[in-house]
This record gives structure tokens, sequence and C-alpha cells, in this order.
């Protein structure tokens, strides 16, 4: 026994003698020229350089319009006539900013529109997760059915049920057409939930609103990652089902849930269908509201060539609305990228 | 199962079965109280949602706004309609069956090279390099950014671009919108370098087409690819380990191992594309739809939707058929 393992000590130190006599003999010119000099290691850089460059061109193209966005905001209405002006303004100005804040009710747009985002991101994350854990762990009668309806919702396209959601919405009770729960306590008198957050809690609460399908699934699968074993041991010390779900289950999903509010509130945020259905009125203001060309603006857009300007203030007011959410990407996109990995989506 | 039969070690023989039941029983409850939530929604506000839009592509409906004076509530008048709103829709509106057949021609150009660019990318994005989590971070921000209100400005810029583009086209190029980046490659050069290969003129078209939609394809591949991504990683390294023990080359590692292990992915993303294309609203028909809304009243818009509806979920049908044929599950083999 000792002996055997004495004897392989000495062969690996005989071998390792030898690979350091070989190696110095070798010049390094002479060992360059085995390393660098062959087809395998011109393939890899011929591949590395294919490489950069694509992702250097794709990530141009993602960002190209970004630029000129942010370069068409700063240029003033002389510059759009001029044909020379090319991405760098000849007059910068932040007059289209101001403009936008002050006659376009910017902030009041942004505070609505981070009220809703908050309340129904936080709404749909609760509501999605208990859904989800609910579809992934437990198996009962109509289960299946049920998981089918939430793939239906996902299906449906908005536009089908448009007006059917602003009628809903604005003559409020539970049931179809003319009778309703509602109307039986009030006397005949249907609720107008209109420019309240109301629709939109109503919704996240019950996984009905944007993408909601899309969390279900991914928090379902991620659910069923989770080891039955973890929830049976803990169901033998004597916890509850819902306690087994508050203390141990919910504590391990952070970082996905983390990840479907992130979703949940910058989808919210860009936001056009719901807000528009749902906050028609002239009290609140929102981003699709904003969408406009400021007073001052008026006669210089109408002039020759002032589409052009008036692309630019379009697309100032979505650098504006996005602004945000930019910042928030910029500090949490790793959540993002993460979380998906993280939830192992499969085909099933 | 290993629960029932650890709760029922130690009870009687007799009482194994109704403690069972039991179990099961009060697992479906939780089950039905988690998803409560979903089921109370579903039955109380969506269904009677998609009750009422399917009723109002078949019914004319007037609202008659509330009396302030006499106290009446508002209330709904119907008027059966029968097919005619759909006939209104396929026989009268010359305009929807022709966007209908584009959009479709657009969806069969776009999702193949939407798959396959996701499914490249993820590949590239999946190795390391230096600078991964930058470009991860930038492939990722059309995800973030560009849907919804995003979208709306950029079809409108290109609305404003369009019905001027005679008054300066010189600096269009300038300007930002969705359809500036495909200015950024030259379509022409494309078509005549394949025109002087020899192949058939239909590859051209297609090719041509992608590099001019190159813009709207990345833009709406970022979910496709995180999909991808997820399960590029859930492959375990040892299949690799021994792949390449054996001496398989990169090319053939990716055919024999990543591609029929990512195979279901394949199958979600297409689902997943042909939903989110039918959907999203840089589609021209949606937009169509949209606007029909206002031009055509709500009872045909409704119908048109609908019509359209039936043939996404057609498609989708079809696609995960065809799909799920070609699909490797890991589990079944193993």
């Amino acid at each position: 026994m000792t002996n055997d393992t004495q004897n392989a000590t000495r062969v690996t130190k005989e071998t390792k003698n030898k690979i350091r006599v070989e190696f110095e003999r070798t010049s390094l010119w002479e060992r360059m020229k085995i390393k660098y000099l062959s087809l395998r290691f011109l393939g890899r850089v011929v591949f590395v350089i294919f490489r950069v460059v694509l992702l250097l061109g794709i990530s141009y193209i993602i960002l190209y319009p970004f630029i000129t966005k942010i370069a068409g905001s700063f240029m003033s209405p002389e510059d759009f006539a001029d044909v020379t002006v090319k991405l760098i303004s000849r007059n910068p100005t932040l007059d289209t900013y101001k403009a936008i804040i002050e006659y376009n009710h910017y902030f009041d747009a942004a505070l609505t529109t981070l009220g809703v985002s908050l309340v129904s991101a936080l709404a749909q994350m609760i509501a999605c997760c208990v859904i989800a854990y609910g579809f992934a762990k437990y198996k009962f009668k109509g289960s299946k059915f049920l998981f089918f309806c939430v793939v239906f919702t996902m299906v449906v396209p908005h536009q089908t049920i448009k007006s059917a959601l602003s009628l809903k919405f604005r003559y409020f009770d539970i049931g179809v057409y003319n009778f309703g729960i509602i109307k039986l306590f009030t006397g005949g008198q249907s609720l107008n939930l209109l420019d309240t957050y109301w629709p939109m809690v109503i919704l996240s609460l019950t996984g009905l609103a944007f993408k909601n399908g899309l969390y279900i699934f991914m928090l379902r699968q991620f659910f069923k990652g989770i080891p039955d074993s973890l929830e049976e041991s803990a169901y033998i010390d004597g916890s509850g089902v819902f306690r087994t779900f508050v203390q141990i289950i919910l504590p391990l999903s952070v970082p996905m849930l983390i990840t479907v509010f992130l979703f949940a509130f910058s989808w919210q945020w860009t936001d056009n269908f719901y807000v528009s259905i749902f906050f028609p009125g002239r009290e609140q203001y929102v981003f699709t509201k904003i969408l406009t060309v400021p007073a001052p603006f008026r006669e210089a857009v109408n002039q020759a060539g002032g589409s052009l300007f008036n692309q630019a203030i379009m697309n100032t007011c979505a650098i504006m609305i996005i602004l945000p959410l930019v910042v928030v990407y910029l500090f949490c996109q790793r959540f993002l990228i993460q979380g998906i990995e993280r939830s192992g989506i499969t085909g099933e | 199962m290993n629960k029932a039969q650890i709760a029922s070690q130690g009870a009687l023989p007799k009482k194994r079965k109704q403690r069972r039941v039991s179990l099961d029983r009060k697992k479906a409850r939780a089950g039905w109280f988690f998803v409560l939530p979903f089921a109370l929604g579903f039955v109380l506000v969506y269904l009677p949602l998609i009750i009422e839009s399917i009723v109002s592509s078949f019914f004319t409906v007037t609202v008659k706004a509330a009396d302030v004076i006499t106290g009446t509530p508002a209330s709904y008048r119907l008027q059966a309609a029968g097919l005619s709103h759909y006939q209104e829709a396929l026989f009268e509106n010359s305009d929807f069956v022709q966007n209908l057949i584009t959009g479709m021609q657009q969806l069969i150009i776009d999702i193949p090279a939407i798959i396959i660019f996701s499914l490249f990318m993820a590949v590239i994005l999946n190795q390391k390099m230096m600078g991964r989590a930058v470009f991860r971070a930038i492939f990722f921000i059309p995800v973030i950014i560009s849907t919804g209100i995003v979208a709306q400005v950029d079809n409108m810029t290109t609305e404003l671009s369009n019905q001027t583009s005679g008054e300066s086209s010189i600096q269009t190029g300038n300007q930002a919108s969705g359809s500036s980046a495909s200015q950024l490659i030259s379509a022409a050069d494309v078509s005549s370098l394949f025109s002087s290969m020899m192949v058939g003129s239909e590859l051209v078209t297609y090719v041509v087409n992608l590099v001019n939609n190159i813009y709207g394809i990345v833009n709406r591949s970022g979910v496709q690819m995180l999909i991808f991504l997820a399960g590029l990683q859930s492959i375990s390294p040892a299949i690799y380990e021994s792949c390449s023990i054996d001496g398989a080359t990169a090319w053939e590692t990716f055919w024999k191992i990543t591609f029929p292990m990512i195979s279901p992915m394949i199958l979600v993303n297409a689902v997943y594309t042909v939903i989110d294309s039918f959907t999203s609203q840089s589609n021209t028909l949606m937009n169509f739809i949209n606007n029909a809304f206002i031009t055509e009243g709500n009872s045909v818009a409704t119908a048109m939707a609908w019509i359209y509806f039936v043939i996404v979920i057609l498609i989708v049908a079809v696609v995960g058929g065809i799909l799920s044929a070609f699909i490797f599950y890991q589990r079944r083999e193993g």
C-alpha cells in the first residue's frame, strides 16, 4: 500500500521534472509559435472578433433610436430647418423639456402613474404569487381547467374587451348587464370607478391585469422547482398550510418576487391601454395625455418643416416618460435577468 | 404520497383510508383557497367582460345615460344584429381582410426570425466573455422600455414622417423613430448581393424583409432571449464535459446536445411569440382594430377583434401541434 503511493509520487515527480526540462529547452519563440500559430487559435480569434462585432452592432441598433431621440430633444426649431445639422445641435436648448414640464403637466402625470404603478405592481406581485403557489403545489378538481383559463386571459387580445372594460368600470357592478349585486344594495345605482385607482386594483388583485398570466406561469415554474420535502418537514413540525407558505416558501422566493414586481412596475409604467381606458377624465393626468405639442410651440409646428420638430417633441415626451424607468433599470437589471434564469421556465 | 404515508404512520390500518381521504380533501381545499382570487376574478369580472364583448358583437348596444331629473339610472339597450357586424367586417370593409392577410404574412416572416435570432443571441450571451453583463443589460432594454407608450410614440412619429416624407427627405434620417433604424442598413445592398448569387427570389425577398425589420425583431425578442438563457443554464455541464471527452466539436455539441435539450423552450417561445406579436401595439392589424373603434363603432370593431382572436387561437394550435411533434423531453427517455 505505502509502496504503491510512494511509487506513484515518484512517477509524478519524474514526469513533472521531464516536462519542466522540456519546457525550458524550447525557446520562448518556439513556445509562442506552437501556441499561437495553430489553426485552432486562429479560429478562436476569428470567432471572438465576430462575436464582439455582432454584439456591438446589435447593441448599436438597440441604442441608436434612443441616441437620436436624446439628440433631437436638445434641438431648437432652427436646427430642424438647417439641413446640415446632424445629431449635434447648433443651438442647444432645454426649451422642449421646460415646455413639457410646464404646459403638459408632466409631474402631475408622473405622480399619478407612480401611484398606479406602485399600487398595482404590489397587488399583482402578491396575487400572482398566491395564485401560482396554488397551481404549483396542489392538485384539486378543476385546477387544470383553471390554469387553462389563465392561459386564455393571456391569449385574448386586449382590444377584444376594450369597450366592455370601459363600460364595466363606468357602471361597475358584479353581474351581467342590468342585473347586479351592488344595485340591490344601492337601489339601482351602479358605481362609477373610472378616474380612480380601483379598476387597476381589482384587476391586479385577481391576476387579470397586463401580462399577469406570464407572471403566474413564471412563479408556478419556480414553485414547482422547490422540493416538496421542505413543506412536508414543516407540516410534520406542526405548521399549517398558510404558515408554511408565509414562513417557509415566501422567504425563499424573494428574488423571484422582486423580478415579478419589477416587470409589473415597468410594464404598468409604460402602459397606455388600461390607463387610457380607466382615466378618461380631465382631472387626472396620465402619460397618454401629455403626448401633445405644448402651447408655445403650436405655431412652430405648423410652419414648413415643423413636422420634424413635432416628432422631436413627441420623442422628448417619450424620453421623459422612460427616464425614471431607465434609472430603475440600471440599478435593478441584475434582478430581472437572474430572476428569469432562476425560475427555470421549462416547456411542459 | 409521502405525506399521506407519514401522516398515517402509527394509525390503525382501519383508520388509514379515512385519514388519507381527509388529507387529500384538506389539500384540495387549500389549493382552492390559493387560487380563489383568480377564480373569483375570472368568474365575476373577466367572464362577464368576455360575454358582454361577444354579445356586443352580435347586438347593437346603445348606452342610455343616467337622467338626473327623473332619477332613472343609466342602462343599456340591446338591438339584435345577428351576424351583420361580422358580415360588415369581413365583406363590406375591404381594408380589414387586406390588413388581416398582410398581418399573417408579416407573422410568417417574423416568427422564425425571432426564434432563431433569440436562440443565437442567447447562446452567445451565455458564453463567458468580457463585458457580458453590459451586453445583457443592453439586450434586455427593449423588454422594459419598448412597449406601450413608447411604441405608441414611435407609431406617431412614423406617421408624421410618412405624412411629410416629401417635405424634407434628407433630414428624416436625422430623426428618431422606430423605422429609422432600418435606414442603418441599406436594403439595396443586400438585394444586390443576393441577386448576384444564384438563389431563389423568395429567399431574397425574405432576407430583404428581415433586414428591413431588424430593429423590430431585435426589439421583440427580449423575453424569448431570457427564456432561452434560462433553458441554456439548466443544461447540466456534465453532459458537455462528457461530450468534449468523446471528442465532439462545438458544432456537433450544439446540434446533438444543446438543440434537443432546448427544444421544449422553442415550443414555449414559438407560442409566446405568436401571442405577443398578435397582441402587441406595433402590430398593424391591432392598430387597425384600434382605429376601427373610432371609425366603425364598437360593435364592428369587437367583431373584428373576435375574428382575429379565432385566427390567433388556430395559429397557436397549429404551431404548437407541429412543434410538439419534434420536441425532445429528457424525462421521457430516462
